[in-house]
Parts: structure tokens; C-alpha cells; sequence
């Protein structure tokens, strides 16, 4: 690729470099393009859509390990098995088994149990006025509700949640710097996944443990390392993911008490909400594809082998696809990026849409008028992002 | 049976085509083709992928 002076140039391992900075949303005005230190990153929301499902790409962070030097050992391994990192017949055959426990009608059941844990939760530090959302409600409402996906006792849930938190550093730009925390955090949940295996081998029940171990024993039609790397990306995926989403939810919301109360007059609008802050605010900022032969996009020639970060957040808010609009839980609008697309597109995205769905009408009745006590603690915005402690205050309210 | 695939809300990721490509086929990321009226032994497969599909836009009649 010819080095074109009017294209803008991110170098995305920076850990200040930000996906929604001012410089990225001005680059997007100028080209649907940038550079960086990796390929290519792609600004606008006409292209984000096709390259996401153009299967002349696969997905692009199967060699992100390697492009930071970790090139063996347990996180090497780990990442080579995973779902995203498979493409064709393999994938199809992984992700035809793990679809049917995260399909829309089985997380509608447990629609009434997310009610009551939203409330549980509320209800421990409602008449003090303030709360650190994360760590009172973001996360163990993400963890408790993994626990109840994978059919976990639910006391364990702050063991899941910091395993989680250490595996996802490996999305981010640190992954070398935190290599052993995160192969520690990777041991542990590999630990748990043996103890479910174990325990629905005895056992089984009509969870997505039980359905996988069943596929691995009954038909082979799952290998050993594949089910063990299969648990853990399922509680990792929907544990930070659904934490850091709440996080960012609220922090919107924050900034536009109006939208707030609207939510709090009428839980109909709860859908769009979800829907709403996860367009301006997602936590998983980009998605990866590589090329596997070139391709021409828009006069770009992308050789095989280019890297492509799809960008949510300018995809998202491009004026050229759904106008310069601002944040309005009460419009319907074209589908967002933050689930990803295509093939890879998120497995667990109605577990994180149902359970999101639910907690955010109640806690906009319960929660009324929040305001930063202090400065929320931000983790860098790269990979999945969000904030790590979100002090609040509000007054307490009443879920009629 | 008899489906349909609801043109305005499918947004085209290919899940369908993951889930029962006996059914479903995503030519390239506009163009899907599909088999209207499948033959009953593909219920099972029909269904996992009205199931799979992220933007429900698969209708199944009997």
C-alpha cells in the first residue's frame, strides 16, 4: 500500500489513542479510512458493515498474540482454540453448538430471576444515597448471572468476576505487559470449567454446561481442549462484556438526566435504550478481520494479509449513515456494530440485550437523579473498555 | 412449511446460512437465497436458525 498523505494515521497500541477521541471522529470526516501500526482501521458505517461480513476476510484477531510477541504457552494456546479464532467448518460445527443455549427464548426465562437480582442488589445500598456502581451492581449483577447461566453456585460470582476481568486484559494493547496475570486468571477459570464438566457428568441439567459436555461425550463432536476453551470464553464473554456495558450505560445516562427519567416513566422504551447506549458507548470498541486474498474497497486495495480494525463508535454515530443525531433512547435506529457482524457476530447478545433490558427501567426508577460523587476510574479505551469504579450519588425512589 | 425471510430487518450476517445452509445460502453480503418451502425432514435445521438469527427475521409457517 502507497503511503497516501491525506489519509489519517492512529497507532491503536498507543494507550492513549481512543476510539471516540475527536481525532478519530475528525478523520472520519475526511476518509472512511485510517492507517495504523496494524493495516487499516475503518471509520464509517457503510464499510464497517460489508467488510464485517465479507468472507473474503476472516476474523483478524486470531494473530493478535503473536503480533505481541507471545508466541507460545498457555495464552497462545488458549487463543487458538477459541470460537472467534476458527473460521469455516470448524467454526460452524462450535458455533452450532453453543447457539442453541443462548437462543432469545431461554434468556426470556430467566427474565423474572434478573428482576429480583436487580432489585437485591438496589436494595443493599438504596438508603444510603450513593453506591460504587461497579462493584455494587455492575458487577455482581453481570457475575450472578453467568452463575445462573453456566449453573454455578451463586456465592462464587467475585471469583468468576476478577478471573474475568484479568482474561479480558488480552484484548487490550497491554496483553504482553499483562501476559501472567492473565494466563493466571486463564488456569483458574480452566479450573472451574473441569469442576462443571465433572459436575454435570454426574449430573446433568438442561444447561449450556450439560449440553456441551453431552456434544463432547456423546458424539465427539467437541474435543477435550475445545470444551474447556468453549467454558471459559462463555463466562469470560458475558461476564466483563455485560459489567463494563452497565458501567458506560450509567455514565451516559449520568450526562443526560432527561433520557433517564424517560426510562424511569416508561420500561417499554427499555429495548431502545440498550440499543441506544450501546451505539455512543460500546464497551467492545472495535472488531478484527484480516484479509485472506485482496480485495478493492472503495478504490482501497487491501492485500491479503492486511489487518482490518472496524471501529464501533465512529460506525456507529457516522452522520453519512443515521445522521448527526444525538443520544435518544426514544428512536429507532439502523443497527449498531457493538455486537460485531457477520459469521462471529456475538453469540451472547441476547443474554447482554435481555439482561441489560431489565436491569436499566429499574434502576432509572430506583436510582433518581444520579451524579458523580468523584471521578469514575476509566480503563484505557481499548478492546473492551469501560469504567473500573463509578461513584455515585442519587436519590433513592420507589420501583412501583 | 413455509419461510420467509423479512428483507427490511435481515441485516445479513449469515448466521442463517451457519445454521442450515441445507436452507440458507448467503451468496455475498447483500444476497441471500433461500429454499421457500423446505422439506419437512429440515424442521429441526429451519428452526436453529430462526433461532440463531440476531435480528429475528425469519418467519416459519406450518
Amino acid at each position: 500500500m502507497a503511503i497516501v498523505p491525506d489519509v489519517p494515521y492512529f497507532d491503536v497500541s498507543d494507550p492513549d489513542f481512543s476510539v471516540s477521541s475527536a481525532e478519530v471522529l475528525a478523520a472520519r470526516e475526511r476518509s472512511w479510512y485510517a492507517r495504523t501500526n496494524f493495516g487499516i482501521a475503518v471509520l464509517r458505517y457503510e464499510q464497517t458493515s460489508a467488510l464485517l461480513k465479507d468472507r473474503r476476510l476472516r476474523q483478524g484477531s486470531i494473530a493478535w498474540p503473536e503480533q505481541h510477541g507471545i508466541t507460545e504457552g498457555l495464552l497462545h494456546r488458549w487463543w487458538s482454540l477459541l470460537m472467534l479464532s476458527a473460521e469455516g467448518d470448524d467454526h460452524r460445527r462450535l458455533r452450532r453448538l453453543a447457539n442453541p443455549a443462548f437462543s432469545r427464548a431461554l434468556m426470556e426465562e430467566m427474565v423474572p430471576g434478573f428482576r429480583l437480582l436487580a432489585g437485591e442488589l438496589i436494595d443493599a445500598f438504596a438508603d444510603r444515597g450513593r453506591c460504587e456502581f461497579v462493584s455494587e451492581f455492575a458487577e455482581p449483577y453481570s457475575a450472578r448471572v453467568l452463575c445462573r447461566l453456566v449453573g454455578l453456585d451463586e456465592s462464587r460470582w467475585r471469583d468468576l468476576s476478577h478471573w474475568s476481568t484479568d482474561i479480558g486484559l488480552s484484548f487490550g494493547v497491554t496483553i504482553a505487559r499483562d501476559q501472567d496475570r492473565i494466563e493466571a486468571g486463564l488456569r483458574n477459570m480452566y479450573g472451574l470449567a473441569e469442576e462443571l464438566i465433572a459436575e454435570r457428568r454426574r449430573e446433568p441439567g438442561g444447561d449450556v454446561i450439560s449440553a456441551l459436555v453431552a456434544a463432547h461425550d456423546g458424539e465427539g463432536r467437541l474435543s477435550h481442549e475445545e470444551l474447556g476453551a468453549m467454558i471459559t470464553l462463555i463466562v469470560f464473554g458475558g461476564m466483563d462484556t455485560t459489567k463494563n456495558q452497565l458501567g458506560l450505560a450509567l455514565q451516559l445516562f449520568i450526562d443526560h438526566p432527561d433520557q433517564w427519567e424517560l426510562l424511569a416513566r416508561d420500561p417499554e422504551i427499555a429495548p431502545r435504550a440498550v440499543e441506544e447506549v450501546i451505539r455512543w458507548n460500546p464497551t467492545v470498541v472495535w472488531t478484527t478481520r484480516r484479509a485472506v486474498e485482496d480485495l478493492t474497497v472503495d478504490g482501497l486495495d487491501i492485500p491479503a494479509g492486511t489487518t482490518v480494525h472496524l471501529l464501533s463508535p465512529p460506525a456507529n454515530t457516522d452522520p453519512l449513515a443515521v445522521g448527526d443525531e444525538p443520544f435518544d433512547i426514544t428512536v429507532e435506529r439502523r443497527a449498531h456494530f457493538g455486537f460485531g457482524g457477520g459469521a462471529h457476530h456475538c453469540l451472547g447478545h441476547w443474554l447482554a440485550r435481555i439482561d441489560m433490558r431489565e436491569a436499566l427501567p429499574i434502576l432509572a426508577r430506583r436510582l433518581r437523579r444520579p451524579q458523580l460523587e468523584r471521578a469514575p476510574v476509566l480503563r484505557p479505551i481499548s478492546g473492551v473498555t469501560g469504567p473500573v469504579e463509578l461513584p455515585i450519588t442519587f436519590d433513592p425512589g420507589v420501583d412501583a | 412449511m413455509r419461510v420467509t425471510v423479512d428483507e427490511q430487518t435481515c441485516d445479513h450476517h449469515g448466521q442463517r446460512t451457519i445454521a442450515c445452509p441445507e436452507v440458507f445460502n448467503l451468496v455475498s453480503p447483500d444476497k441471500l437465497e433461500y429454499v421457500a418451502e423446505p422439506d419437512e425432514s429440515l424442521r429441526d435445521c429451519v428452526e436453529e436458525a430462526e433461532a440463531a438469527c440476531p435480528t429475528l427475521s425469519i418467519l416459519i409457517e406450518d
